[in-house]
């Protein structure tokens, strides 16, 4: 769609990019990760907010981030695509790769980094702007040179993907706050996904979202792993459980010095984590016995 | 460390005691079978047709138990959405109260055939063999309950062992069988059989019973294989 001349990010597999990782020890197993983190702490000022996270995201999987609150989890996600980078005292460690390739490195365009790893958020939030432009405005900013059939086209391509198209058709130029928020929320994916992402990161999307719209959701969810690799973070275990191929628990510990630290305690498939944990503080966090 | 509150206590209190209040039933239903499998065992052996209309009676209170206990768990499968062990032991738990049921019906029907057998005196050397298996049967079947008890995850593999034993006993008294059929005539010895069969499948499922407490305790089935998917033939 666009030429990005201003980065290193090569789309292509990690072993064609990377050969020997400087760590290569970390890597539990040869399946090729789209998105992988390694030994990464985040720093908000002096206060460590996450420590050692060393996960590894799988090609069109859903893998959910789960743990109390202060664990660490919305932070993590925030860093895998550089959106931590907008908060000033945050300070990133350790190495994120996207395909291979650390996107915190020197000469990485963040925007880019974002534009291939889109974001959806807790609230809906559109932009106070038509249907169509909340769809096409990520395009047009990326340097979108087609004409404006072509727009149409990729516009209704994307909403068709989001599961909204039908919903909106007739109605492209009415506000997007116009929308119910189970609506909003699939502009806003479609938004995500309209930049053509490989990854879509996803911070508790459904919990500001009735049963019916967070089925709606989920059920695009499950439509788009076919096409994308995503990660959400959500509080809803039970979400977890119907949606996620992985999950993650997260929980917060004391460290060394005192300090409460989010720490990943363990990443299996879902099914597992669920039935027979391997860690007894995930079987009591997630059965409720915790405190 | 995750801002538990008072409520929160009293919910998983509440839950935890729901859990436990299914066990206990499920242990005092292993008991009530226990009781009438031995009962019924002793009739058989001592020929005592006044115990039958007892012991088909007693199974009432275990059909009544088990549905109560059945339909508590569902609720709380329903209520609370468990997960992990809470999730297996729920699970094995509906397996299990059937697992006892059965084993109830199977001693009624140990009664039922000593009724229609009326009149009949065994030669010794079959009732020697029906009192050892009457034995080893209910001795697997109070190690089933014990296991259920105690949550002990080391008596599935042990029972299976055990089980061994009861086949031998049951195959000895087919033996027996057998060599009396003459005597005994075609519908004493079939009603035989039969009873050899029901004794030999309660100890079954007692093993199966054992089995479920493995894999509620440690994720995992004593042995590799599945006990659900092995064929039932009862």
């Amino acid at each position: 769609m666009t030429e990005h001349t201003d980065t290193d990010i090569d789309s292509s597999p990690p072993t064609a990019v990377h050969g020997a990782t400087p760590n290569g020890e970390e890597l539990a197993d040869d399946v090729a990760k789209v998105l992988e983190t390694r030994d990464m702490d985040v720093f908000y000022g002096d206060f460590r907010a996450v420590a050692d996270v060393s996960i590894g995201f799988r090609f069109n999987e859903i893998s959910a981030l789960i743990g109390p609150s202060g664990c660490g989890k919305s932070t993590v996600l925030r860093s895998l695509n550089r959106m931590n980078d907008l908060i000033p005292s945050a300070r990133v460690t350790g190495e994120v790769h996207y395909h291979g390739a650390n996107i915190y490195a020197e000469g990485v365009d963040p925007v880019e980094v974002r534009r291939r790893i889109g974001m959806v958020f807790q609230k809906p939030n559109p932009f106070p702007k038509s249907i169509f432009d909340n769809v096409a405005w990520g395009v047009k900013i990326n340097g979108f040179k087609g004409s404006k059939a072509e727009l149409a086209d990729h516009v209704e391509a994307t909403l068709r993907q989001a599961a909204l198209w039908d919903e909106v058709k007739d109605k492209l130029s009415d506000s997007g706050l116009s929308l119910s928020g189970g609506q909003q929320q699939r502009l806003c994916i479609a938004r995500a996904i309209a930049t053509q992402p490989d990854v879509v990161l996803m911070d508790e999307p459904c919990s500001a979202l009735d049963p019916i719209a967070t089925l709606r959701i989920e059920e695009l969810m499950l439509e788009l792993k076919k096409d994308y690799s995503i990660v959400i973070v959500t509080h809803n275990m039970q979400q977890a459980a119907r949606v996620s191929d992985r999950t993650a628990f997260f929980n917060v510990q004391l460290d060394e010095k005192g300090q409460r630290t989010g720490r990943m305690i363990e990443f299996t498939p879902t099914d597992v984590l669920f039935t027979n944990p391997e860690q007894q503080e995930t079987e009591d966090y997630i059965t409720g016995r915790f405190g | 460390m995750t801002g538990t509150t008072p409520e929160h206590e009293e919910i998983r209190h509440h839950f935890e005691d729901q859990l436990d209040a299914i066990r206990r039933g499920a242990v005092h239903l292993g008991s009530l079978v226990l009781e009438n499998t031995k009962r019924a065992g002793d009739a058989l052996v001592h020929n005592r047709l006044d115990q039958v209309a007892e012991i088909v009676r007693a199974d009432d209170a275990v059909n009544e138990l088990y549905e109560e206990l059945e339909t508590l768990s569902f609720e709380v499968l329903a209520r609370q959405q468990p997960v992990a062990r809470d999730l297996r032991f729920l699970v094995a738990i509906t397996r299990i109260l059937y697992e006892i049921e059965r084993s109830g019906d199977l001693a009624v029907n140990c009664a039922k055939a000593l009724q229609r057998m009326e009149g009949v005196t065994l030669p010794p050397e079959v009732t020697g063999a029906l009192e050892r298996l009457v034995h080893a049967s209910a001795s697997l079947f109070a190690g089933g309950v014990d296991a259920l008890a105690d949550m002990d995850e080391t008596a599935g593999a042990r029972l299976d062992r055990e089980d061994d034993l009861v086949d031998e006993l049951c195959g000895a008294f087919y033996t027996r069988i057998g060599a009396q059929s003459e005597i005994l005539g075609l519908p004493v010895a079939i009603d035989l059989s039969r009873v050899g069969r029901y004794l030999e499948r309660i100890a079954d499922h007692a093993v199966n019973i054992a089995e479920n407490i493995t894999y509620v305790v440690t994720g995992d089935w004593p042995h590799e294989i599945d006990v659900a998917l092995e064929p039932r033939n009862e």
